[in-house]
């Protein structure tokens, strides 16, 4: 009797072993990965291709979403007095991302219910609730809509379907799919802490969601200059104005012997 | 080949950024403006913030400027005297002009009434340089013109402080100078651009300079102005982008070389024709902005 609890025990030891070393495996697989890290802005920059990848299951839809950090941006609004079109007054918007790049391997609302898209704020809609608006002007209704046109005019805002490579799973093996996403980071997006979320999508809903941060900063030269203008105000001032006198004086200088020595040689 | 903008924390075309450079240095060496008016919203265009290509800007015209003045230097062209007299003037004339927007934005339609008499006054500056050009290139250089004495002249010579300014061959009283720049400066600052398209014609007509020694001294102001408000920029707002404006100055300091050597091939009745024309074009790009309903009504504040 003890023997045969001993070996059912032993066997039930083994089986969740066993079940717990593929279940760290497939969690070891679902890994996240976005190349590079950290996206260094040198003194040639000129935007940076992001690679985003991992593993998801068989019938998973991927989303994935690039956020920057929430600013405030203020504006002047339009509006008709009379037939002349002037500025109204001032409206500031604020709690929206710098940066909004959405994509996914499926149109957005066929992945998620509207109730999902809102939660995790992925299209222009969600963003909408949760952007707020001070705007004294009569015109309010459009300010989110016009917003949102000039952020995708300024290529930062973007919301992309497809894109993605696919990798089939393997017959016999873990049913599971790798999936790539490549995307160039626009140039207007300035140094900071970005985000970058991977939504694995089934049924409506989302099943597994990961974020890894994303980080853009000036090296070397641009560094240098961005550090002086924000701690040495002063003295950057300074420098400003006698390096662009010296700038001026000097093409003058180089313009008037080059000028010279062609009249000269006629 | 793309470079990158530390304060603006942007990257953008190098190539690009010259070439806007040197268009508007062109037009500065030419007609003596800074051509602020063209340049900063080039630069939103490209995706500059507002705030830093308004900043850089200020910057980038000291680069411009200097080249043009010691240019116009050693053609002659430059009367530091009545210039001194102008700056002095136009500072004091800023300095009421941001007191003046404080008051109208307190009244409201602020905008309106700015932006409504500067197209006025852009009209009758541009449209009677334009006819006057017009009618001296049919008549010919040759013919000198005769300015009887008028009751206003006669009334303004009797006016104190009587100086004689030989560069310019005019005599004045320091107070006239100094305060029609005076004006043109509130004007400046209500508006956020440099004056020089105010400036140029009124020390031509009002004056009475040579439209040479006008576009000199009008670079010569400018320079100084520019110092002053950059060094405001970076300190108060850290809005100067030293990359930005040296790109851009790398352009505008050979288009003012090349400006200022065609502007002296062209007849003064040439360049104020050619000044006339810009001046124009501008007025209705303003008139339009204010008829046309935008495509967007939202647009990004400038940090002046």
């Amino acid at each position: 009797m003890c023997r045969n609890i001993y070996i059912a025990l032993t066997a039930a030891l083994i089986i969740s072993g066993l079940w717990l070393t593929s279940a760290s495996a497939v969690a070891q697989q679902r890994r996240v990965r976005v190349t590079p890290e950290i996206v260094r802005m040198g003194a040639f920059y000129g935007g940076a291709t992001v690679r985003v990848e991992g593993v998801t299951g068989p019938d998973e839809k991927i989303i994935v979403v690039v956020r920057g950090p929430k600013v405030t941006e203020v504006f002047n609004q339009s509006g008709r007095v009379g037939p002349i079109w002037v500025n109204s007054g001032k409206v500031t918007i604020s709690e929206v991302p710098s940066l909004f790049l959405v994509f996914s391997s499926e149109p957005v609302n066929a992945c998620l219910t509207r109730a999902a898209i809102d939660q995790f704020g992925l299209d222009l809609t969600a963003l909408q609730k949760l952007m707020h608006i001070e705007c004294k002007t009569r015109d309010c209704g459009r300010v989110a809509k016009d917003y949102f046109f000039y952020k995708k005019m300024q290529g930062s805002y973007s919301l992309v379907n497809g894109g993605f490579r696919m990798s089939q799973p393997d017959p016999g093996a873990v049913p599971c799919a790798t999936y790539t996403l490549e995307f160039v980071l626009p140039r207007c997006a300035a140094p900071g802490q970005y985000q970058v979320s991977v939504l694995e999508c089934r049924g409506g809903g989302v099943v597994v969601s990961s974020d890894v941060p994303l980080q853009v900063m000036e090296v070397g030269f641009p560094a240098l200059i961005a550090w002086l203008a924000s701690q040495h105000a002063s003295s950057y001032g300074i420098l400003s104005v006698v390096v662009a006198l010296l700038a001026g004086f000097g093409i003058d200088f180089v313009a008037a012997r080059l000028f010279k020595r062609k009249v000269a040689g006629h | 080949m793309w470079v990158v903008l530390p304060v603006a924390g942007i990257s953008n075309l190098l190539p690009l950024l010259v070439g806007v450079g040197a268009i508007v240095g062109f037009m500065s060496g030419l007609f003596g403006v800074s051509g602020g008016f063209l340049l900063t919203p080039i630069l939103m265009m490209i995706g500059i913030p507002p705030t830093v290509a308004a900043a850089s800007d200020s910057c980038q015209i000291i680069a411009g400027s200097s080249s043009g003045t010691a240019a116009h230097f050693r053609l002659g062209n430059v009367d530091v005297k009545l210039g001194t007299v102008l700056l002095l003037g136009g500072l004091t004339g800023g300095w009421i002009g941001v007191r003046v927007i404080k008051v109208l934005r307190v009244l409201g339609a602020a905008d309106l009434t700015i932006t409504a008499t500067y197209v006025v006054m852009l009209g009758l500056v541009g449209g009677y340089m334009f006819i006057e050009s017009l009618g001296s290139l049919r008549r010919g250089a040759l013919v000198p013109k005769s300015h009887p004495s008028t009751p206003g002249q006669s009334l303004l010579s009797r006016l104190p402080f009587q100086a004689d300014f030989p560069r310019s061959q005019v005599r004045h009283s320091v107070l006239l100078p100094f305060f029609l720049s005076g004006i043109v400066g509130i004007l400046a600052a209500i508006m956020g651009v440099g004056g020089g398209f105010i400036m140029v014609p009124m020390m031509v007509y009002l004056l009475g300079m040579p439209m040479h020694v006008a576009v000199g001294t009008s670079l010569f102001q400018i320079l100084f102005t520019c110092a002053g408000v950059t060094y405001m920029q970076a300190t108060a707002n850290h809005t100067v982008d030293l990359v930005l404006a040296l790109l851009l100055a790398c352009g505008s300091t050979i288009g003012v070389q090349v400006g200022a050597r065609v502007g002296r091939r062209l007849r003064g009745d040439q360049i104020k024709i050619l000044l006339a024309s810009v001046v124009l074009l501008v007025m209705l790009k303003m008139a339009a902005g204010l008829l046309i309903a935008p495509a967007i009504h939202l647009t990004p504040v400038k940090g002046h």
